[in-house]
């Protein structure tokens, strides 16, 4: 072959060619075959999944008062592969984080892209610090919007609302049983960052926002609750008892409209609080409910037509032999009609009663009342109590029951019973949500009443009505929960504490009166429980304990709800607890 | 003869056409690679806007929350019950006799008021 200078020319033009070549087919299988290896390598380097953070709705009253707040805070988090003078940003970064300088600055030291360094920091704390960095020139620190519950009442309400965990999800009260609806979603962004860790806005990809969560509106009247707890609070420390409850509720629609136990806790700071402080006991406490429940058995007996109006039953002067013992009465009775029996609160009379009606027909009055389910609240953790069924009865229960013993019922469950004497016979369906609204204010659940069951006509509960309002008089044992100006109908329950040993502790009682006022036009239900009060025996009653609580609820709450006086206002006369120095020193 | 030809042969004559259009296709290609570059820095400089306006506005939009939280905290209920109680807030009950009802009460026997209250002052 000539090397001629045309064959020359070609060859070295044949090489650029090849290499040329070489070079096109490397960038066509970089960018064609390896496309989504590098695309996706590109992307794990640059891209990110931005969270947008939904806001968790409000919880509100009746009335709209605010319950449940959020309060914006930043999580501060560190990427690590941009933090190059760890210990100069711990020394910055220590004070405004309240974190240890050491421990900071090893967390901090790391290789990992995502640390987090703080939860929870105030908003202006980050803003400073975030400045004070920048003004170093230190960068590898970022700060994540965020919130946290707060509740502006403090421990006031804290059982009904509950609270958070660290996630932001519900763990108690209305904010776990309603956390579907107060969450909202979580929207993204896909987002590129340069190198100093700017977003770049130029490439943010698709997006999706946030769907803030759905407020909602409870039944609760704070003006009530208010007005409930102030003498809740009183009662539990002048009378030092393990624990008490008070409930509150509209008859006609089953609304609660205030619910407070003690002791209590603050929603705020969830994790001071021992368990025994975080147990709301109006739906998780169980109790026998002593003589509350002998309206249960009187309308029975009524309705069954096994006694009438005009019945009278034998109260055996006090002294019962029934299946080898000795059923009592507080005093000695003779012939009491039914509407007597309620209002000297005999427990013969009431046993007499079950024994006329059969323990089948007793059970189902019981179950009709709702004694022994769930009333399904929207609450969390509530349990159904404890009736047995007649086969598994002993000899002694059904004479035993009708009094309030031998069961256990929640204090939920004895103002819904109570309340279906205040409602004409109708059983609702207790609530505590009212409504739940969007972020724009549409309602997207609107709950309405709801009746469960007609328990008893009308005329019976109208009956039992006329004893009950006879209780709070001075032939009745709730004299003591008269409220001035008002007719107000109710009952006395005193029951022996069971002994988690077996049987009952002796001196040890559980007091409770449930009454509705006014007993013409029910406005509310209201029950107060106190357990084991450190009260003399000898007072250690329904009547002398819970009753005179009952009637200062039931006065302020009348002014509240500018009820109008029906009756003569008459003066009532001092409890007993106020005049004497009756309670027992317990401080040892 | 041959001197005019060796002369027209070494005349190398401009053509101002091919030049001008030469020169307009680099003009062009220049002019939109500059633009390309400007409207660029345009896109990054409005995104940095957009970025910087957008943290502006969550740190308003926070601020605000904080402020608000702050105002819920200052009238809650409990803050309010507490100034009352510290005597800061002073409470005056309205009296029965400033109160006019629609549905006039039965009328008190002993002294003509109206109490719905009476038992209050019985706990000390």
């Amino acid at each position: 072959m000539r090397w001629t200078a045309r064959t020359r020319t070609g060859i070295a033009c044949a090489v650029v060619a090849l290499i040329f070549t070489a070079f096109s087919l490397r960038l066509v299988h970089v960018q064609v075959a390896m496309h989504n290896e590098y695309a996706a390598l590109a992307a794990q380097k640059h891209t990110m999944r931005q969270t947008i953070h939904a806001r968790r709705g409000l919880i509100f009253d009746r009335n709209g008062e605010l319950l449940a707040s959020n309060l914006p805070v930043r999580t501060v988090v560190a990427d690590g592969s941009h933090i190059k003078d760890a210990a100069a940003i711990a020394a910055i970064a220590a004070p405004y984080l309240e974190m240890d300088e050491k421990e900071l600055a090893s967390k901090i030291n790391t290789d990992r892209k995502y640390v987090v360094v703080r939860r929870g920091v105030a908003e202006d704390k980050a803003q400073e610090l975030a400045k004070s960095l920048q003004n170093a020139g230190l960068r590898g620190f970022y700060y994540e919007p965020d919130a946290v519950r707060f509740y502006p009442n403090g421990q006031m309400l804290g059982h009904v609302l509950g609270f958070l965990d660290h996630d932001g999800s519900g763990i108690q009260g209305v904010e776990l049983t309603m956390n579907n609806s107060l969450r909202g979603t979580d929207g993204f962004r896909y987002i590129e960052r340069d190198r100093t860790g700017k977003e770049i806005m130029l490439y943010r990809g698709q997006e999706e926002p946030a769907r803030n969560g759905q407020n909602v509106h409870l039944t609760i009247d704070m003006g009530l609750q208010a007005i409930v707890e102030e003498e809740l609070d009183t009662a539990f420390n002048d009378l030092k008892p393990e624990n008490a409850i008070a409930l509150m509720l509209d008859p006609k629609t089953g609304e609660v409209l205030a619910m407070a136990s003690r002791p209590c806790f603050d929603p705020n700071e969830p994790g001071d609080a021992k368990p025994e402080q975080m147990k709301n006991r109006a739906v998780i406490d169980m109790v026998e409910p002593g003589s509350t429940f002998k309206i249960v058995v009187a309308s029975g007996a009524l309705n069954e037509g096994t006694v009438d109006t005009r019945s009278t039953i034998f109260c055996e002067n006090g002294r019962f032999a029934y299946g080898g013992f000795i059923l009592k009465d507080h005093s000695g009775y003779g012939s009491l009609s039914v509407h007597d029996i309620l209002v000297h609160s005999s427990n013969i009379g009431s046993a007499k009663m079950a024994l006329m009606m059969g323990g089948d027909k007793f059970y189902e009055y019981v179950r009709r009342f709702g004694f022994g389910e769930r009333t399904g609240i929207e609450l969390p953790g509530e349990i159904p109590g404890l009736v047995h069924p007649p086969h598994r009865w002993d000899k002694l229960t059904i004479t035993r029951m009708p009094m309030g013993h031998a069961l256990a019922v929640t204090p939920l469950q004895m103002t819904m019973g109570m309340s279906v004497i205040a409602n004409g016979g109708h059983l609702m369906a207790p609530r505590i949500v009212r409504s739940v609204e969007d972020e724009d204010g549409n309602v997207t659940l609107d709950k309405t009443p709801k009746v469960i069951r007609d328990v008893i006509p009308a005329e019976t509960a109208r009956y039992v009505s006329d004893a009950l309002t006879e209780v709070v008089s001075k032939r009745g044992t709730a004299q003591l929960a008269k409220v001035a100006g008002f007719t107000v109908a109710g009952k006395t329950g005193t029951a022996q504490k069971v002994s988690p040993a077996g049987g009952y502790a002796p001196g040890e009682y559980v007091v409770s009166f449930v009454g509705y006022m006014p007993a013409e036009d029910p406005r509310f239900v209201c029950l107060v429980m106190i357990n084991n009060a450190a009260v003399a025996p000898a007072l250690n009653y329904g009547g002398t304990v819970a009753a005179p609580i009952f009637s200062r609820i039931a006065e302020k709450a009348a002014r509240y709800m500018n009820l109008v006086p029906s009756l003569r206002a008459e003066p009532i006369g001092a409890t007993p607890l106020a005049l004497g120095n009756v309670v027992e020193d317990r401080s040892n | 003869m041959n001197s005019s030809v060796n002369r027209r042969k070494q005349v190398n004559p401009v053509h101002v056409p091919s030049l001008v259009r030469w020169l307009l296709i680099a003009l062009f290609a220049g002019s939109a690679g500059l633009v390309y570059v400007y409207i660029k820095n345009q896109q990054f400089a409005l995104g940095e806007e957009i970025r910087q306006v957008e943290r502006r506005i969550r740190e308003v939009r926070a601020a605000n929350e904080v402020l608000l939280a702050r105002v819920t905290e200052l009238s809650s209920r409990r803050t309010l019950q507490q100034r009352v109680a510290d005597g800061f807030i002073s409470v005056k009950p309205i009296q029965d006799i400033a109160i006019a009802r629609l549905t006039p009460p039965v009328e008190a026997v002993r002294d003509g008021v109206i109490r719905t209250a009476f038992n209050e002052r019985r706990r000390q």
